[in-house]
């Protein structure tokens, strides 16, 4: 079967497909593929995106042919572990491109986070493959957007909802472990799959390799000259949602042990004197590059993302243990100790950003809110505030998916950089 | 030695040229929708009048990036560097440009510690006086009248939407002057937020076509509670800064 084959038989609106993919070769090659220096394992990534809507497709479709199921998810709370563990997959869906928004806004309040309404875009206009390929989709409650649209989204495609607490004290911890067990139990429900302690031991490995790839590359970050440009990470932290997780963890350890040569012979993609940037806040779903590609472009690298594509995806591993019931506990335990700007009070997420600020050695931290973001645009007030006092320069930039606003946002990048330079 | 500063606006662009460090040339002209064609007009004009280009050259503003020559600078880091020629005691700076506004916080040496910029909305910035103004028809007598009369509250915060806001007043038969001024203490009161979502001067450089509004002037004072201070020809401190950069 070949990709149109494929398209239809998921049912996607072939046309929309053409104009929404159109233009995406052209922006890839100029902002990834043209640029000198990069790490030579770089081109598994390439070549992922550069059949983003076949490869790993036609990989589902097969799955599912053979009994399994796809699950798709928007968020890093989400314990894949348990669906992994039951042979099923599980995907994080992008939601990061303009074309969907005006789509999403036919039931969406236009006030209204991109991400969300981008999402919705993507179902309604039938151009996500990954979403045709879906069984369902796993919600949560991180914030009240979402909450209210996977209602609408659930006359789409059946939505499971997670109910993810707002505090993290004792009584919350138990709620969440129990919405976990929940859900294991509706996994092997839908999956048909007991989960044992073997294949469920096995899945926590898999996810663990996974998220210590991808801390391992981030901890490469920290070196000057910084051996890889923060674009390319992001780009590896957005295909880690849905790419198939030990074929993904291998070509990620690939890639830092190229960088580890780089490191070694101090060699890098930008000249020692180039600002070092930590960038903070909401999600950079794919395709969303505006931000690290303005950055970089302005003459600074970005060594770190304390966001939902970036850090807090991979800071925690879950803990092993012996027998199923520790095995979920543990699996609960580890999203909570995630600083989301939906939990209150939230002082632990200052600590992650002054920890990575002063690891990574950033000169500045840029604090990225998504519009219509209510928490993380809130919390944005005491991200500035800690900045100010640790003496870290700092610039808070509120954006969405278009593209018109790059010459403003390029001025505020700037000036920033001119700041620290001075 | 002459070092010239270009500030390629989007409502004008400015040329400030030193020598040796004194001014020796200014000028300003309109952008009208084209700031590098006009950022080049003021450089042959320069030429013209004084036999040879200026040795070094900074260009900034809006138009910077597609300027044939000079090195780029942004507005923020130039405002901050000529505000700091005429008030070297102050920290906080408000520029009120026809597409947006800043505030800027430099340092005892004049260089930038924070800055914040709104050109996303038209509200607040020195395009939303234009508009309404002009809809307005003033006479120079209902412009002073304003001063002393009792502003009418403004709620809108979209241009379009204020602009009909205002024009509903004027149907209703509320005064002109009374419109204006509550025109601009609202505008003065978004500004001041503005303001002191960075810091609470106590004293702020006022900056940018913006500052010519006496009447902004007036209730900005009441807002913050404090003195505003605004140097020479406000809408030339950029460019300055840029040619000291230069």
């Amino acid at each position: 079967m070949d990709n149109r084959e494929l398209w239809t038989a998921l049912g996607m609106d072939l046309e929309k497909h053409d104009d929404f993919l159109a233009p995406v070769p052209a922006i890839f090659t100029s902002l990834f593929l043209d640029r000198p220096n990069r790490p030579k394992a770089m081109g598994y990534f390439d070549m992922v995106v550069g059949d983003v809507h076949g490869i790993r497709v036609h990989e589902l479709y097969a799955m599912k042919e053979a009994g399994a199921k796809v699950f798709s998810t928007f968020c890093v709370y989400v314990p894949e572990e348990i669906i992994v563990a039951t042979g099923s997959a599980n995907i994080g869906l992008c939601a990061g491109a303009q074309y969907t928004v005006s789509s999403g806004e036919k039931v969406l309040p236009r006030n209204l986070c991109p991400l969300i309404k981008s999402t919705m875009g993507f179902k309604l206009d039938r151009i996500c493959p990954y979403f045709q390929v879906s069984d369902w989709v796993i919600g949560e409650t991180t914030c009240d957007g979402k909450k209210k649209a996977w209602e609408i989204l659930n006359e789409h495609i059946p939505t499971y909802v997670m109910d993810l607490p707002q505090k993290k004290d004792a009584k919350d911890t138990r709620l969440w472990e129990e919405e976990v067990r929940e859900f294991a139990s509706f996994i092997e429900r839908e999956t048909k799959v007991t989960i044992t302690p073997e294949n469920l031991a096995k899945a926590i490995q898999t996810i663990n390799n996974k998220r210590q790839a991808l801390q391992r590359l981030a901890n490469l970050r920290k070196h000057t000259p910084a051996p890889i440009h923060g674009l390319d990470v992001l780009l590896i932290n957005q295909l880690s949602f849905f790419d198939d997780p030990v074929r993904f963890a291998a070509q990620v350890n690939a890639l830092c042990d190229e960088l580890d040569v780089r490191v070694k012979e101090g060699s890098g993609v930008a000249p020692v004197d180039a600002p070092r940037i930590l960038v903070t806040g909401t999600p950079q779903p794919l395709p969303a590059w505006k931000l690290h590609a303005l950055i970089e472009q302005a003459g600074a690298v970005v060594v770190g993302e304390e966001t939902c594509t970036g850090e807090r995806y991979y800071k925690d591993i879950t803990e092993p243990a012996d027998n199923i019931s520790d095995m979920l506990a543990n699996i609960a335990k580890r999203p909570l100790k995630v600083n989301c700007a939906c939990f209150t009070p939230n002082q632990g997420r200052m600590e992650d950003i002054a920890f990575m600020a002063d690891n990574l050695k950033a000169d500045a931290v840029i604090d990225f809110t998504l519009q219509f973001c209510q928490t993380y645009g809130v919390e944005s007030y005491f991200v500035g505030k800690e900045m100010e006092k640790k003496e870290i320069p700092f610039l808070r930039l509120e954006s969405d998916f278009s593209d018109e606003d790059q010459g403003q946002l390029l001025t505020r990048i700037e000036a920033l950089i001119e700041m620290i330079r001075a | 030695m002459k070092q010239a500063g270009l500030d390629l606006g989007s409502v004008n662009t400015k040329l400030v040229v030193l020598e040796n460090g004194k001014r020796i040339y200014n000028q300003v002209i309109p952008s009208r929708f084209d700031s590098v064609q006009a950022g080049i007009t003021l450089l042959k004009s320069y030429v013209e009048e004084h036999g040879e280009k200026p040795k070094k050259l900074v260009v900034t503003g809006y138009g910077r990036v597609n300027f044939p020559e000079g090195r780029v600078i942004t507005e923020i880091t130039c405002q901050a560097r000529g505000c700091h020629v005429y008030f070297p005691d102050y920290a906080y700076i408000l520029d009120l440009g026809g597409q947006d506004a800043k505030v800027i916080k430099k340092s005892a040496q004049g260089k930038v510690v924070q800055f914040i910029m709104n050109d996303k909305c038209a509200a607040g910035t020195g395009r939303f006086l234009d508009v309404i103004l002009k809809g307005l028809d003033l006479t120079s007598m209902e412009m002073e009248l304003a001063t002393e009369a009792k502003p009418m509250p403004i709620n809108s915060m979209c241009t379009v939407f204020a602009e009909s806001e205002v024009i509903t007043m004027l149907a209703k038969g509320i005064p002109k002057p009374e419109v204006i001024a509550g025109l601009f203490k609202s505008t003065a009161k978004r500004l001041a937020n503005f303001v002191e979502s960075v810091g609470h001067p106590e004293c702020l450089i006022f900056t940018g076509g913006g500052a010519h509004y006496s009447l902004l002037v007036h209730f900005l004072e009441r807002e913050l509670k404090g003195k505003i201070v605004i140097p020479s020809d406000p809408e030339l401190t950029a460019s300055l800064g840029a040619a000291l950069l230069a």
